[in-house]
């Protein structure tokens, strides 16, 4: 062993190697960040997408019926399935069904019943009440309870909630209660006056929702 | 010719190398195998199935049930390959055995997995190889849901929704991950042929990858020996070698669990996808995944519902439920090389009653696996009466704590008894002898 080490003026070979390794890494790894933009593709707000609008009409999402107008004579405490219907472009009928979140459940229950905190101004007659029919846990389908009636209640991780009262959760995972959706009466038909109160499945605070809305409403106008 | 080859490609290397590779004669060994056959069954049936798959969810006119021309029946795509595939002659049976072999490779892993690990034979120097079965144990399971959602019936639709929303609920980042995982918002046009590509190429990719690896460091640092081979021959290597001996035994093997795989896809349906249906707007009742997930899915149904929002982020049950507490489990089982500190590599199988600690604690998991699988029944359970809404998380949460710890226990009390009857035997023997003299 010599005490001293040789002082080489000139890059090692092992350390050329590593520096080179390293280089090709870090280039490869910056290349492949770039591929992963693209792995997500461009969302294009497109009318059938837009989430439920002023002047929508309600027509049900069930299969043998979908597309028909929902008429109030229709309603009971059991579970309607809406879809939006709104205008395209060229001024013909779109089922909003591009976006599956933006499903719309409907009940309707004897006057009185419904209650605080629902917003019953924009109920029909405080008995009709209109909500996102999505999950705000993971994003399922919301159906009738199965062991109580006039309860709402997620088939997948049994969340539960009370149409009652605004929607808000009375059992299980959902964090938040599901958005209430201003409605009116219209002749025959049930028509949407306005953007859901809050923030639906898929946003997650009331601001993402508020700058969402926002768009829409830029790109209609 | 024989010398023709080994002058070429040293096959006689490759003889005293890898084809006597010496198998240790125990029935537990044959769990690994069986891993690997349904590996092979599973790519086999997938290729044939992937012949007449149509990875595309755009809408398609249902063949089977036309409609009219101005209403005409449409369905995605994917859905109606799949009714088509159920229409062929041994379509249908041909998803069966696909279906059931991936069940079968799920729990073959598993159970292996607990032969390693109540053995100690993921000791030095097998560390490693623990570390890559766990990442195979991840990506079947991965590769497995991911084949769930190919059909595109109802089912596979809200099963796809529930990942989706899961992915989505990473904090900060959840919407772009979902979306780059899933080619846009749900169901984007390209979901189905994203996942096909997950399904097809990039899992099995991952999976054939480390089966090697896993393989190849298997031949190179020898199986653990069972205890027989102390008495039989200290600190040899004692089996059969895989070339006349070995093969015989694993063309049987397969051969018999080929033809219950088949006996069995004859006779138990899977995935109904008629029954089914296309996406629609109904959801399923008590959708479920499959059993392995389960676990994962009951702690979902009793997680508190809670939301708070942390410098932009938003941490909800949901991310707790489904991707933290599922990482913990799995962190907890990537570290169960680290808790050993022997210098020595390990030789033998260990008995595990001579690992109490060891014993119990994995007991303890799996009875906490099982507590919350059984949470994962929570409608059932409550629509069945045995609890109530009102109690049923505070029931399953307290037996989430109390049956591991009672199976420990009970591990442990077990354990002693079996050491006392051996001491009382050692000692009878020893009397018998001294008797004798
Ligand atoms: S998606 Fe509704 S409870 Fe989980």
């Amino acid at each position: 062993m010599t005490r001293y080490k040789r002082q080489d003026p000139e890059m090692s070979r092992r350390r050329f190697i590593n520096m080179a390794m390293g280089t090709t890494a870090a280039v490869g790894g910056v290349s492949l960040l770039s591929v992963l933009g693209a792995a997500n593709p461009v969302f294009r707000l497109t009318r059938d997408k837009m989430p439920p609008l002023k002047g929508d009409i309600l027509v049900h999402a069930s299969n043998n019926k979908e597309g028909q107008p929902i008429l109030l004579s229709e309603l009971n405490e059991q579970l309607v399935r809406a879809w939006p219907m709104g205008k395209n472009e060229n001024g013909e009928n779109v089922i909003r069904k591009g976006d599956p979140n933006n499903l719309v459940a409907l009940y309707r229950f004897p006057r009185g019943q419904i209650i605080q905190p629902t917003n019953l101004e924009v109920t029909i007659d405080g008995e009709v009440v209109a909500y996102s029919d999505i999950c705000t846990h993971a994003g399922c389908t919301v159906a009738d309870s199965d062991t109580r009636a006039g309860a709402m209640k997620c088939p997948c991780h049994s969340g539960e909630y009370d149409p009652k009262r605004a929607a808000i959760v009375v059992g299980g995972p959902p964090p938040r209660k599901l958005a209430q959706l201003p409605i009116a009466q219209q002749g025959q038909n049930i028509v949407v006056t306005g953007f859901f109160l809050t923030n639906p499945y898929g946003y997650s605070t009331e601001e993402e929702w508020e700058s969402f809305t926002k768009e829409v409403e830029e790109q209609l106008a | 010719m024989n010398q023709w080859l080994d002058e070429r490609l040293h096959i006689s290397r490759l003889n005293d190398k890898f084809l006597r590779k010496a198998f240790p004669v125990h029935h537990s060994f044959f769990l690994g195998e069986i891993t690997l056959f349904s590996l092979i069954i599973l790519i086999l049936t997938g290729i044939l199935l992937a012949l007449s798959y149509e990875p595309s969810n755009s809408l398609v006119v249902n063949s089977f049930d036309p409609g009219t021309t101005d209403a005409p029946n449409l369905i995605p795509a994917a859905y109606h390959s799949a009714l088509k595939i159920n229409a062929q002659p041994f379509g249908d049976m041909l998803r069966r055995i696909h279906h059931w072999t991936a069940n079968i490779m799920v729990a073959a892993s598993v159970l292996h997995m607990m032969r390693i690990y109540f053995t100690g034979a993921f000791k030095k120097p097998r560390e490693i190889n623990w570390w890559i079965g766990m990442l195979l144990l991840i990506f079947t399971a991965l590769t497995a849901v991911t084949g769930y959602v190919l059909p595109y019936d109802n089912y596979a639709y809200n099963t796809l929704q529930v990942i989706y929303g899961i992915a989505g609920s990473i904090p900060w980042v959840g919407e772009w991950v979902a979306q780059a995982a899933f080619a846009g918002k749900f169901p984007g046009d390209g979901i189905i042929p994203r996942v096909y590509g997950y399904h097809i190429m990039l899992l099995p990719g991952i999976l054939l990858a480390l089966t090697g690896a896993h393989m190849l460091l298997m031949i190179k640092q020898k199986h653990t020996q069972p205890q027989y081979a102390k008495r039989v021959a200290y600190k040899k290597i004692v089996g059969v070698p895989l070339m006349g001996q070995q093969t015989p035994i694993m063309l049987l093997l397969t051969f018999a669990f080929a033809g219950i795989i088949v006996l069995f896809s004859a006779f138990i349906p899977v995935h109904p996808v008629e029954y089914f249906g296309p996406p629609s707007t109904t959801p399923i009742n008590n959708i479920k995944p499959d059993w392995y997930l389960l676990w994962v899915f009951g702690v979902l149904a009793i997680i508190p519902s809670f939301e708070f929002h942390l410098l932009g982020g938003v941490i909800g049950s949901e991310f707790m439920g489904a991707i933290v507490v599922p990482t913990l489990a799995i962190l907890a089982m990537f570290a169960v090389p680290m808790l050993d500190r022997s210098k020595e590599n390990l030789y033998y199988a260990e008995n595990p009653t001579n690992y109490p600690v060891r014993l119990g604690a994995g007991v303890a998991f799996m009875a906490l696996l099982v507590v919350w699988s059984v949470a994962g029944y929570k409608p059932e359970l409550i629509s069945a009466g045995i609890l109530t809404t009102a109690n049923a998380n505070t029931v399953l949460w307290i037996a989430s704590f109390l049956v591991p710890a009672l199976s420990y226990f009970a591990v442990q009390a077990i354990v002693r008894g079996i050491r006392s009857l051996r001491e009382s035997d050692a000692r009878d023997r020893a009397n018998f002898q001294a008797a004798d003299d």
